[in-house]
């Protein structure tokens, strides 16, 4: 079987299940909040698996095992980072849900302009991030060019194979909005989850004889591999506590990520979700397993990102290929989608309409569905012209983001303090901090991830500019907090909580 | 509320100090090795399975002790 039949033939199956999706999810995609957050009715089946989409992706499948095998045990911050972010998501997601259903909010800057009473400040978080998404998702196009890359060996180009998955997926969502997303996230993450186990499975039996004889083989032969720092030298102990609480932290702050909380049925939906969802990390460390083994069999000099494609092509039969290469081009493409959403609403809806209150909500939802295709657009365009650009705005992008954690959830959950002046304050610091350290290479300083250093700068100066500002009136925020925060007669009242956080 | 709030918090230090306290203080090495694993690695196939029965003992108690709404109306705007 050639290579052009393997991806001619995998493209056909994406293609079909990205049609499936989009039928799926057209009758329930009728106004924003179907469209969007699928009107608040998603159970936990779709829940979990559009969250397990948006955490396992292209790079779980190709850049993870790449980061085991460049640098070895420094790959376990990914297995931990999840499991710390469901663990915050228990609480702040249902708390987000309570407040964004009471009013009736659809995206991440809804809820900052309702908890800061400031258009200004929904507008400046909504471009900011919508930027910081559309490097995210050319992250999504590279991944895709790195298996057409690997699976084509050069005989199709990447730029149109890109060009065509990524317009496919911005047509399912046109027409199928989160849910139908959602259905192509269950497709995807049983096939993802079928190829890595596959491969975990046969790889140990196939190249060492059997799991305890690969564990030995490598105690034995890359020891340096299964420590930190060990092969990493820079990435030790206090790079990984560092890493792990940013990215943690960080995890609920990218707004697609957040407006999945908004999809659920209940808050209860929400909880099940972190309570079964670490199981999921086990695929990750099967990942980094696979990521091991291959340095032992490819030796140490291959591109870490194609690793487990090679490994594939190296160990199965042609035909059966056609697994891998369809849940890996899905892995690239279907979680982009709620990404391309996310960022069109919040131009959209926050930007747009947020500058002009006029244009009414019907307007602004057919400007969403229509903006799809031109972010898709810019993202493949600035993958492909300006790649360099991209590389630079990825590299802070996850310290971007996790800046948003202050006015977010420690004030715009728990602190009632915190004022607008004190939340853009801070994040002008620490994006700045970040941005500094990062594109100086100054990441990790003294061991520490420079995002964390960047975060506790911002929630100095969040802190002591919210206290040297003006706070949201108390009768307010009282509203804006009823169902999250009832009162109970064990709580103190919420003066007192005022004057003990004060 | 409080005391959902701070059952909620405990759990998450817990599972932050299970993930990166352990990992830096006790088990960054190679040996012994626990069923032919590596620890550090069999650390991090312990702990994704212990994280369920964490939050799953958080969510039982949480049912019980957290006075948030199940269902709140819409018609705020």
């Amino acid at each position: 079987m050639s290579d052009d039949l393997i991806l001619g033939t995998s493209f056909i199956i994406v293609f079909a299940v990205t049609l499936f999706g989009a039928g799926v999810g057209k009758k329930k995609s009728t106004d924003m909040e179907g469209w969007l957050v699928n009107n608040r009715k998603m159970g936990t089946f779709l829940v979990w698996f559009l969250l397990g989409s948006e955490i396992y992706t292209i790079f779980t499948f190709e850049g993870l095992a790449g980061y085991a095998y460049i640098n070895g045990a420094a790959a376990f911050y990914n297995v931990a980072l999840n499991d710390v972010a469901y663990a915050i998501g228990f609480m702040v997601l249902p708390t987000i849900w309570l407040i964004g259903k009471r009013f009736r909010y659809v995206t991440q800057s809804d809820f900052i302009e309702g908890r800061y009473q400031s258009k200004n400040l929904g507008i400046f978080v909504a471009l900011a991030s919508a930027l910081i998404m559309i490097a995210y998702i050319d992250l999504n196009i590279t991944g895709l060019s790195a298996v057409i890359q690997v699976i084509g060996q050069g005989s199709i180009s990447p730029t149109w194979a890109d060009t065509i998955g990524f317009l496919v997926l911005a047509g399912a969502v046109f027409f199928g909005g989160i849910r139908g997303n959602a259905w192509q996230a269950v497709i995807k993450d049983v096939l993802m989850l079928v190829a890595v186990v596959i491969l975990f499975v046969v790889i140990p039996i196939r190249y060492f004889g059997s799991f305890g004889y690969m564990y030995g083989s490598f105690v034995r032969k890359i020891p340096s591999h299964l420590v930190l720092p060990g092969v990493s030298k820079k990435l030790g102990p206090v790079w990984l506590i560092t890493t792990v609480i940013l990215n943690a932290v960080g995890q609920w702050m990218w707004p697609q990520w957040f407006g999945v909380a908004y999809t659920a049925k209940s808050p209860r939906t929400l909880k099940l979700q972190a309570v079964f969802m670490p199981f999921y990390q086990l695929v990750k460390v099967a990942v980094i397993t696979i990521g091991f083994a291959a340095v032992l069999i490819l030796g140490t000099s291959k591109p870490g990102n194609n690793v487990i494609m090679m490994l594939a092509l190296k160990t199965f039969p042609q035909w059966f290929l056609i697994l891998f290469t369809v849940a890996a081009i899905l892995a690239a493409i279907v979680p982009a989608g709620p990404i391309v959403m996310t960022s069109s609403s919040l131009m959209a809806k926050n930007v747009v309409q947020g500058l002009n209150p006029r244009i009414s909500d019907t307007t602004v939802y057919k400007m969403t569905k229509a903006l799809v295709f031109p972010i898709t657009i810019i993202a493949l365009f600035l993958t492909i012209v300006v790649p360099s650009l991209i590389v630079s705005i990825l590299l802070v992008a996850y310290d971007f983001i996790s800046q948003l954690f202050p006015a977010i959830v420690l004030g715009g959950l728990f602190w009632r303090r915190a004022t607008k002046e004190g939340v853009l304050a801070g994040m002008l610091s620490g994006w700045a901090v970040a941005a500094y350290l990062v594109l100086t290479k100054h990441d990790p300083i003294g061991g520490w991830n420079a995002g964390m250093v960047a975060l506790l700068v911002n929630i100095v100066v969040f802190w002591l500019v919210s206290l040297a500002t003006k706070p949201v009136p108390k009768e307010i925020l009282t509203n804006f907090y009823q169902d999250a925060f009832p009162q109970t007669p064990a709580d103190p009242s919420p003066n007192t909580v005022e004057v003990i956080v004060d | 509320m409080r005391r959902a709030l701070w059952a909620w918090f405990i759990a998450v230090v817990l599972i932050i100090f299970l993930y990166v306290g352990v990992a830096a203080l006790w088990v960054n090495k190679v040996k012994p090795t626990i069923l032919g694993m590596p620890l550090l690695y069999t650390w991090f196939v312990i702990v994704p399975l212990l994280n369920p029965i964490i939050l799953g003992a958080l969510y039982l108690y949480d049912k019980r002790h957290n006075p948030q709404a199940e269902e709140v109306s819409s018609d705020v705007r």
